[in-house]
């Protein structure tokens, strides 16, 4: 354990470390484009320069080996000086697009063009010109002039996704990032990952494009329910305080995007791209009205109507959804498990052309709590569904339930969020409130549990979906 | 001849680079003894006491570089000869591949059992034709007289060589950028740590001599560090060849003993400037090293230590002889324009700083410059000093404060006046 | 470049096991000899052949000055203007191809036959000014040495 000098202070270093890392994991900050804790070092971008004390130069930190004894400033007036060189540099021909560009308000460069630099421009040469709408894949644009070449984004496809996808052409300051001819990154399940380590607004996200400044957006702690990782992400949505007056009223609950929220025990810095879509998933057709046999009622009636139906059955089965939360399958069990035979759904299988399971952070099982479902119901419920002759009634919660395949004589409640053909078969269909407009806990593969947070007010006409099963539960003997 | 002789030993003729040729000379007669009598150790400790510095323009000890390598470490070693040679005004590293192909490769055999090298590399720039051939044709001579491949000589050291063609990219003469460029990628400079000689080809101990250094080790290994450390000055010991070229009379390639003096070099040795022209300045070794004027060169001997005491450098030995009438605005545009044609883009401060600098100057040779021009050139090339992944900051940095230091005078001019002192020409003026 | 192959095959002897990726530079070279420019299908035949990534190719072609993705005329003249060669003339020799060729640097003449680029420091200044026909350094050039290499080259057009 080496102890180095950071502006005076001792510091308890690691024997691998670089003084980069040192300092940050001892409070000192370090300015950085290019180094990123998860990929290799660049050291290209030359801002994380620090000055040994008693020499007369600046040295980058993010390649310097910490050693005994080693003294540091990270603040000198040299380190200044040459900080603000730095940022004149990159800057240099850097399209002044902050008004347009999407990263405004959550961008490195200018973070750091007001803490080091904060002049204008010394040149008045014309800047160089580059591609301003590059596609770089279906999903992704890139902005060529913005770009300050820091190579995270190609380092990302070459050590973390292992696409190969992306790489730098040309030489000197006519380098573009680009993708291979064969537009590999399309193929790259985790390419949107380049988007959030771009320190500029070089690569840009073109679903969320032009959407909504950033300060606008809140982002609201989940899990994304895509497969049985769970990985952690951040829901963003308007900030209530920004809510906009008129125009459409989906605008204020609608989800602007899905980033990744660091998680060193399910998935670091990174989630799949099937992550970034949540709102196709979230924001599909929403059933809002209770039904009965496909006649809209209100939903005390609804609810009313499923009581009656559960306390009159005598062999009731229960297919459970596996994208329900931990709260929301205890409280089930709670109120009615000890009534009906249980198994667990799998609401969702893989689609045609996803990925089904990879070595990074993809799972096969498509749906977020397998786990929790199968730690409350046993390894058994897991099965597939079978109902004896005599079952009078099937509970169905979720998607995913092919109801061909429920008995014939049997009434059907159904839980539901979505629009679907089946909502009108169903004997009592009760529309429930879905993950964004609940909080609640997903129990991963591993057996993490991770808390996702309300985005939303669930629409007023659907049930909410932890509360539901008390009120759906029959009372004790002689009361309805 | 500028002094004693170790290389251009021979007379140039059609066949004087064959291996009949050399072996009459004597050649692989020092690659025997070593793989006879010699242990590894042995060869690096005679480098190092020889004090053999580089000759590719950072000067530094061979052996000291060669120490480095950890002779028991249990993995691949491996030796790269630099003759990638882009530095304007140098084409020293030609002659001996044209002409000595067989002295280097013997010297790469001796240097390859020294580091235990099973694999060494010729890096040459993809330009170089004739130079390729030789060497290839020398190789294939060598292989087929086993001096290459497994037991050479009958002894156990076995080694095999690449010639490796460049495609245009000066920076690939740098050796991290060779490396890079040897790995089949763009020739990116990387950072150190950690060093080559740790870490470079594929991770692996790799020590890159420029071909010249090289060339030097079979007469260090045959005739002794001793011998050696008689040519030349006590701390400059040895020989450098010099290309000259520009406005001289006899331009060419010399071998220059350390300590020579400068002034008979160029007037008596390459005969002087041409007809009816004087001398204006000189770029001593490569345009990446501060130009020297008539005056500050008279009194110097050509040794790092003499060059360094008039705060220029030796550097890669490509002299230029530049006379008077030319102008150094253009000059200095010409080689701006280079830098930033070079520039392989990885870091900041020259990926914008030479395009940056390149603009200035074509914007004062326009007629459009300011007055505040020759600061910003003083201070982006101050900022790029010691800030690059590799040293083509530096580089750009000594070109530009050179010509500035000696020559504002003509800078002032064009802004002031919008036009060249010297009518911008760059051939010089002669002289009735 | 399939048909290439077998001599890829011998190159590849001369490396270390493992130097699959060092091929890379000496193979696009070869294929360029052979085809006079690199075509996308050589780009997906190398891949396949040396197993590196695409964008590897694809970016050494890019970067260095000797590689090309299109094809350009019979003789490609390359003229050096650099310092020494700038020194000795080179600027008016290169002013001189351009208006007797009718094409700037950077340009092919329309009947295919000549390229005229410029080039930075051909490691020959001993010998300026350089003008690179193909492969071949034609030194100590002058105006009418210029000429007369055209009129030589035209004669093989």
């Amino acid at each position: 354990m080496p102890e180095i000098f950071i502006n005076g202070k001792p510091v308890q270093a690691e024997a691998n470390q670089t003084v980069l890392q040192a300092a940050l994991a001892n409070g000192f900050y370090i300015p950085y484009f290019c180094w990123h804790k998860e990929l290799s070092i660049a050291g290209n971008c030359r801002i994380c320069t620090v000055q040994v004390e008693g020499r007369s130069w600046v040295e980058i930190s993010c390649n310097m080996p910490v050693s005994e004894g080693l003294h540091v400033l990270t603040d000198s007036d040299l380190v200044r000086a040459h900080r603000k060189a730095t940022m004149q540099f990159i800057t240099l021909n850097h399209p002044v697009d902050c008004g347009i560009c999407d990263k405004a308000g959550e961008c490195t460069l200018q973070d750091y063009h007001f803490a080091y630099n904060g002049s204008p421009s010394v040149s008045r040469e014309p800047k160089v010109h580059a591609t301003k709408f590059h596609d770089l894949s279906e999903r992704i644009l890139l902005d060529n002039e913005r770009c300050i070449l820091c190579s995270r984004c190609v380092r990302f496809t070459r050590e973390i996704s292992k696409s190969n996808a992306l790489g730098i052409k040309n030489r000197g300051d006519v380098s573009l990032v680009r993708a291979a001819d064969d537009s590999p990154l399309d193929a790259d399940p985790y390419s949107d990952n380049v988007i959030d380590i771009c320190p500029v607004g070089a690569l840009l996200s073109k679903p969320f494009l032009h959407k909504a400044r950033v300060w606008y957006l809140k982002p609201t702690p989940s899990v994304c329910p895509g497969c049985e990782r769970g990985c952690s992400v951040n829901i963003w949505h308007r900030k209530a305080e920004w809510h906009l007056r008129a125009l459409d009223p989906k605008q204020n609950t609608s989800i602007a995007r899905v980033t990744p929220l660091e998680n060193p025990a399910v998935n670091g810095p990174w989630i799949c791209n099937k992550g970034r879509d949540l709102a196709q998933v979230f924001e599909r057709a929403r059933a809002d009205r209770a039904m009965q046999k496909g006649k809209p009622v209100e939903l005390e009636a609804a609810i009313a109507a499923a009581r009656k139906l559960i306390k009159e059955a005598a062999h009731p089965v229960a297919l459970v959804s596996n994208w329900a939360s931990d709260e929301e399958l205890s409280a089930f069990k709670d109120a009615l498990g000890a009534r009906f035979t249980t198994f667990v759904k799998r609401d969702h299988a893989p689609q045609p052309g996803e990925v089904i399971e990879d070595d990074l952070l993809i799972r096969a099982d498509k749906n977020p709590n397998t786990a929790g479902a199968r730690a409350l119901f046993g390894e058994a419920s897991l099965r597939e569904p079978s109902y004896p002759a005599n079952t009078d009634l099937v509970l169905v919660w979720g998607e995913g339930c092919n109801f061909a395949t429920l008995p014939a004589g049997a009434k059907i409640v159904f839980l539901n969020s979505y629009l679907a053909p089946e909502n009108g078969f169903a004997d009592v269909f009760i529309p429930v409130s879905i993950q964004t407009e609940r909080a609640g806990h997903y129990t991963n593969f591993a057996g993490v549990v991770s808390a996702f947070e309300r985005c939303f007010a669930k629409p007023a006409t659907v049930a909410d979906a932890q509360e539901v099963f008390a009120q759906i539960a029959p009372g004790p003997a002689g009361t309805p | 001849m500028p002094g004693k002789q170790l290389l251009m030993t021979f007379p140039v003729t059609a066949t004087s680079h064959t291996l009949a040729d050399y072996v009459g000379r004597g050649g692989y007669a020092t690659l025997r003894r070593v793989l006879d009598a010699m242990k590894s150790e042995d060869v690096t400790k005679e480098v190092a006491a020889s004090g053999l510095l580089g000759h590719g323009g950072a000067a530094f000890s061979a052996g000291r570089k060669w120490g480095v390598v950890n002779l028991n470490d249990h993995q691949p070693h491996y030796l790269c000869a630099n003759a990638d040679e882009g530095e304007p005004g140098t084409f020293k590293d030609r002659w001996i591949l044209e002409n000595a192909p067989h002295l280097l490769l013997e010297s790469m055999l001796i240097a390859a059992f020294a580091l235990q090298v099973r694999n060494a590399f010729v890096y040459i720039r993809g330009e170089f034709d004739l130079p390729y051939r030789r060497i290839a044709a020398a190789v294939e001579e060598a292989y087929a007289a086993g001096y290459f491949g497994e037991n050479i000589l009958g002894s156990e050291f076995s080694c095999d060589i690449v010639i490796y063609r460049g495609a245009g990219s000066y920076v690939c003469g740098e050796a991290s950028g060779l490396l890079s460029s040897l790995e089949g990628k763009r020739g990116y400079p990387r950072n150190r740590p950690p060093r080559l000689t740790v870490q470079g080809l594929y991770k692996r101990p790799t020590v890159v001599n420029n071909v010249e250094t090289l060339a030097n080790v079979t007469g260090i290994i045959a005739g002794g560090a001793e011998a050696y450390r008689k040519v030349g000055t006590a701390k400059c010991p040895g020989t450098q060849l010099v290309s000259i070229s520009g406005h001289i009379a006899r331009p060419g390639v010399y071998e220059v003993e350390y300590g020579y003096s400068m002034q008979q070099f160029l007037f008596d040795d390459c005969g002087g400037m041409l007809p009816g022209q004087k001398l204006k300045c000189i770029v001593p070794g490569g345009i990446s090293t501060k130009v020297l004027t008539a005056a500050e060169v008279a009194p110097l001997t050509f040794d790092h230590q003499s060059f360094a005491g008039a705060g220029s450098s030796i550097g890669s030995g490509g002299m230029i002889a530049i006379a008077e009438g030319t102008c150094m605005v253009r000059l200095l545009q010409v080689m701006l324009r280079f830098y930033h044609h070079e520039s392989c883009g990885q870091c900041t401060p020259c990926r914008e700083g030479m395009g940056w600098l390149h603009k200035i100057i074509d914007r004062i040779v326009a007629g459009e410059g300011r007055p505040d021009d020759i600061d910003s050139l003083y201070r982006i090339s101050r900022l790029q000093d010691g800030m690059t992944i590799c040293g083509m900051g530096d580089a750009a940095g000594y070109a530009t404060i050179g010509i500035l230091d000696k020559y504002r005078d003509e800078f002032e001019y064009w802004i002031t006046n919008k036009r060249s002192k010297l009518e911008g020409n760059l051939e010089g003026t002669v002289h009735a | 470049m399939k048909h290439l192959i077998p001599e890829f095959e011998k190159l590849k002897s001369r490396f270390p096991a493992g130097f699959e990726s060092s091929l890379v530079l000496p193979c696009v070279r070869r294929i360029q000899e052979d085809r006079g420019y690199v075509a996308d299908e050589d780009i997906a035949g190398l891949v396949e052949y040396l197993g590196v990534p695409r964008i590897q190719i694809e970016e050494v072609l890019s970067y260095y000055t000797q590689f090309r993705r299109k094809p350009i005329g019979r003789f490609h003249l390359q003229a050096c203007r650099n310092v020494t060669c700038s020194m000795r003339s080179a600027e008016r020799l290169i002013d001189h191809l351009a208006k007797k060729l009718g094409v700037a640097p950077g340009q092919t003449t329309a009947d295919g036959v000549f390229t005229l680029s410029t080039a930075e420091c051909l490691g020959s200044c001993g010998t300026a000014p350089v003008v690179m026909v193909n492969d071949t350094y034609h030194e100590n050039m002058s105006v009418e040495k210029l000429d007369r290499l055209l009129d030589e080259l035209k004669g093989q057009g």
